[in-house]
């Protein structure tokens, strides 16, 4: 991001390289357009802040060299949360030659409302109509022409996920032009508008559309203002703000939206004709109801759940792991290796070190390539199935009471579920929430009780081969852990909860290629990020247990993993390499397991230990990031000893009562 | 008028018809009143209007409106003609109406004092919805009754109050946003951003296991409480 005092550079930079902005509502539709001008993915999903860091691409459109930004959606340029706050600040400080604001077509009402903050800010902008397909099949038409005139921009329409309407979009992207249009509030609110813009310094966008985010009661500009206007100025400008604020009963910020809606449904009368012609797909919109409902709701939720069970535990943890890791690991890959490394190294460090037992190919390459990576393929398939549905904002409807209990409400179940599939992205989700405490409430959950894809599919793989109450008391317990340190951790963190306001996208037939780009995409990340740690944590196991460290961190560790958790000395190699990444710590409890070295209560313990145990390293980096330091480490100091109390504890209650598993 | 007069009239004497002190043009609007105070007395009668009648020239100005075609003295009688009725009727109303008002909801303490400023400057539409926002009350706090007004024979036939909290509604039911009293500012910003204002159309979806409304192609999952403070009216 740039500061302010290079914002005079910029407007002398290269005239070569185009910036195109892209803004827009949640979920209507940006990053598929993104994805469409540059090539490069940014992950598409439907439901409401997928994206939430600003993401830049280059192309070359209209044989032009082009920067592309996708930004996270936003209801209003005056901002509710973290990732809508991005999206303003990059408006005020970075200028673009073009801003697209993408709308979601059937909702038009809603994108207009962004138009009408773009007008004000005197940035010139195209509108794209997309997803027109959606809104046809509604029976909603938009005067495409008639809006353009209103307006004074060019419109569009697209369906970005099927490429339709881009050639018109590219050549409209050339044709940027401020917005004529124009809002005018009460003569109290023009006039402290007047009186503000008066104060305020030159930036990227208008004073007007300046002074009417100040005047709203905009906290999240505060930081911008001390960086370019005199305290006392400022002062001066709040008691404005005031002033004006005290002649309302209703918050300014509503007071000014209320005119802008106005504004919009005068606009939209003009433009929006409804024709009879179905309401969308029936079965997609009683899936949708159905999904929330108070009693189908749940057999629904536990349909979905078996149905993804099915297919990473038992199709794919089981049976194509298997044919990899016996199969083609077993058979041939690895024997060949070992034929090939003995043949050509006759150094016997050298063999050992890469196809030994702690080799960098039969242990590192298997795990990650053999155990790993089939099962986080299928989780990814189900998972961007889900994401892509519209199905998992639902479940927040389902889980609003319970994450009351901790403080939280069902807004939160969007990271958590991202979680299961990688706590350290989902980490970064926690933008979505609005206040301080949801944050950090919802980081340490993520950090302690939410298992992530990798190590789920591991786990799933596990507890395939056990019977139903393992998987129920694994689950239970962590379901438990969760809910109580929830409870315990809202009461603690200072704050307050914030208002359950989450938009529900319409349920969605998942499209085929999008659901295949992005699992590739993840399966790059996963090989690009979790490979290179699964062989330089194989190469410390290696190393360690070369010089002998390795026996002593287990004689070190044998009165916790042994006494206390009931585990074999070698858990310890899980757990120490548990720390680099958690699917591989769970893919070394899997590998003792099938030397039937772990009976099922011990497994049953070390799963619920390492589900609990240390983020990886990944994660705790990325909490350090978002939370700080020193709340990362409150964290991690909570979670170590926690992980092994309940572990403890769950060994010693399943041993007492002679639990058969 | 002394300062002791005006305090006499505002706080209305034995049972009197409370009076307001008001700029010429509309003393005739308060000798309507209190004629309809008396006749809900049952004494109706010309010294008895002029007696309650704590204004300069009462007489006259009672002469002017039975001129204009108001009512008809004839003697001690006085009867009130279609138009003057039309007229007494509907001051009484919104000088009752804004009682209630001001002492319900507002808590004044000079709320007689008030409602006969706002007796005068209220609309009818506005009558009707302080009306219906009260909940179509019957009488005014001092228990005298509030004439119907053409929304109350509306509530009468539906039963229930026209404005109330969409917490209240039937899943399935739609209706048009009234008002909203938010519990903080940040929530109104919030909703407003979303698009939930007045005058705009929502349905709700369902209640449990949490609250679903729909305004348009919008959907969206709200706690029960914002619900309980965005006021609708089915349409």
């Amino acid at each position: 991001m740039h500061d302010h005092g290079s914002s005079d550079g910029e407007r002398h930079r290269d005239t070569n390289l185009n910036k195109v902005l892209l803004i827009g509502n949640p979920n209507v539709g940006k990053s598929a357009l993104f994805g469409l001008l540059t090539g490069k993915y940014v992950t598409v999903s439907n439901y409401p802040g997928t994206t939430v860091e600003v993401t830049y691409g280059n192309a070359v459109l209209n044989k032009v060299r082009t920067t592309v930004i996708d930004t996270p959606g936003v209801n209003s340029l005056v901002p509710m949360s973290e990732d809508e706050k991005v999206t303003r600040d990059i408006l005020l400080t970075d200028r673009a030659d073009v801003v697209v604001q993408v709308a979601d077509t059937k909702n038009l009402r809603r994108g207009l409302v962004i138009t009408l903050q773009l007008s004000e800010m005197g940035v010139p902008f195209i509108l794209d109509l997309n997803m027109d397909d959606e809104a046809k099949s509604r029976g909603i038409f938009i005067d495409q022409e008639r809006l353009s005139h209103l307006l004074g921009i060019e419109v569009v329409k697209t369906v970005a996920i099927r490429r339709s309407g881009v050639d018109k979009l590219l050549k409209s992207i050339q044709q940027p032009r401020q917005s004529s249009l124009e809002v005018r509030y009460d003569d109290a609110i023009e006039g402290a508008i007047r009186d503000v813009s008066a104060l305020l310094p030159e930036a990227n966008i208008l004073r007007r559309a300046l002074a009417l985010m100040i005047l709203a009661g905009d906290e999240s500009l505060k930081g911008w203002l001390h960086a370019n206007m005199q305290d006392h100025v400022i002062a001066e400008v709040e008691t404005i703000r005031q002033a004006l604020q005290s002649k309302y009963n209703n918050s300014l910020g509503y007071l000014i939206n209320q005119r802008r809606m106005k504004k919009a449904d005068e606009i939209l009368a003009q433009v929006l004709s409804l024709h009879e012609s179905g309401k969308g797909s029936a079965i997609a919109s009683y899936l949708g109801k159905w999904s929330m409902h108070p009693v189908y709701g749940l057999p629904i939720l536990l349909v979905v759940l078996y149905a993804v069970y099915q297919f990473v535990g038992v199709l794919g943890a089981g049976t194509v792991v298997n044919f990899l890791e016996k199969g083609v690991f077993g058979e041939y890959l690895n024997p060949w290796a070992i034929k090939i490394v003995h043949f050509l190294l006759p150094v016997p460090f050298l063999q050992e070190m890469l196809v030994g037992d702690y080799g960098l190919i039969t242990m590192a390459l298997t795990y990650s390539i053999a155990i790993v990576l089939p099962i986080v393929g299928f989780f990814f398939i189900a998972f961007s199935l889900l994401e892509d549905s519209g199905y998992l904002p639902r479940l927040a409807v389902m889980v609003n009471q319970v994450f009351k209990l901790m403080g939280l409400n069902g807004k939160a179940v969007l990271p958590m579920i991202l979680g299961l599939g990688c706590d350290t992205m989902a980490t970064l989700t926690t933008r979505i929430l609005e206040t301080k405490k949801e944050r950090i409430l919802v980081t340490l959950l993520l950090a302690l009780a939410v298992p992530c894809s990798a190590q789920l599919g591991v786990i799933l793989g596990l507890v395939a081969g056990l019977s139903g109450l393992a998987t129920i008391i694994w689950l239970g317990t962590l379901l438990a852990v969760m809910l109580l340190v929830g409870f315990l951790a809202a009461k603690i963190i200072p704050g307050q909860p914030s208002d359950f306001v989450l938009e529900l996208p319409p349920l969605r037939v998942p499209q085929l290629a999008n659901i295949l780009v992005k699992t590739v995409a993840r399966v790059q990340w996963y090989l690009k990020e979790a490979v290179p740690l699964f062989i330089l944590g194989t190469f410390i196991l290696f190393i360690s247990h070369k010089v002998g460290a390795l026996a002593y961190i287990q004689k070190l560790t044998d009165p916790i993993v042994v006494n206390f958790l009931g585990l074999p000395s070698r858990a310890a190699e899980a757990f120490v390499i548990g720390f680099l990444r958690r699917d591989y710590g769970a893919a070394g409890l899997f590998m003792l397991a099938k030397e039937g070295l772990l009976d099922p209560i011990q497994i049953v313990v070390s799963l619920t230990v390492m589900t609990l145990f240390v983020p990886c390293i990944a994660n705790f980096f990325m909490m350090v990031k978002e939370r700080g330091m020193k709340t990362a480490l409150y964290m991690v100091a909570f979670i170590f000893p926690f992980a092994f109390g309940v572990g403890g504890a769950m060994n010693w209650i399943l041993r007492t009562m002679k639990v058969a598993l | 008028m002394s300062e002791h007069k005006r305090r006499d009239a505002v706080e209305g004497k034995a049972g009197h018809p409370a009076l307001c002190v008001l700029p010429e043009i509309e003393k005739e609007d308060e000798l309507l009143e209190i004629m309809w105070t008396l006749r809900e007395e049952g004494k109706l009668t010309h010294d008895e209007v002029l007696q309650n009648c704590s204004m300069e020239g009462c007489e006259v100005i009672l002469k002017d409106l039975s001129k204009s075609g108001w009512l008809h003295v004839k003697g001690q009688a006085i009867e009130l003609l279609p138009k003057g009725e039309k007229r007494a009727r509907e001051l009484v109303r919104r000088h009752r109406l804004s009682l209630r008002l001001f002492y319900d909801l507002f808590a004044l303490d000079g709320a007689e004092a008030e409602a006969c400023k706002f007796e005068h400057i209220l609309s009818p539409e506005v009558t009707d919805s302080v009306c219906t926002l009260l909940g179509h009350p019957p009488n005014s706090p001092d228990g005298k009754p509030i004439p119907r007004g053409d929304c109350c024979a509306m509530f009468r036939q539906e039963m229930k109050p026209l404005v109330a909290p969409l917490a209240d509604l039937m899943p399935g039911e739609q209706a048009k946003i009234v008002f909203i009293t938010p519990g903080s500012h940040s929530r109104l910003d919030r909703l407003s951003a979303m698009g939930v204002v007045p005058g705009t159309i929502v349905k709700l979806h369902q209640k449990r296991p949490s609250y679903v409304i729909q305004l348009g192609e919008t959907t969206i999952a709200v706690d029960k409480d914002i619900t309980k403070e965005i006021f609708v009216k089915k349409v």
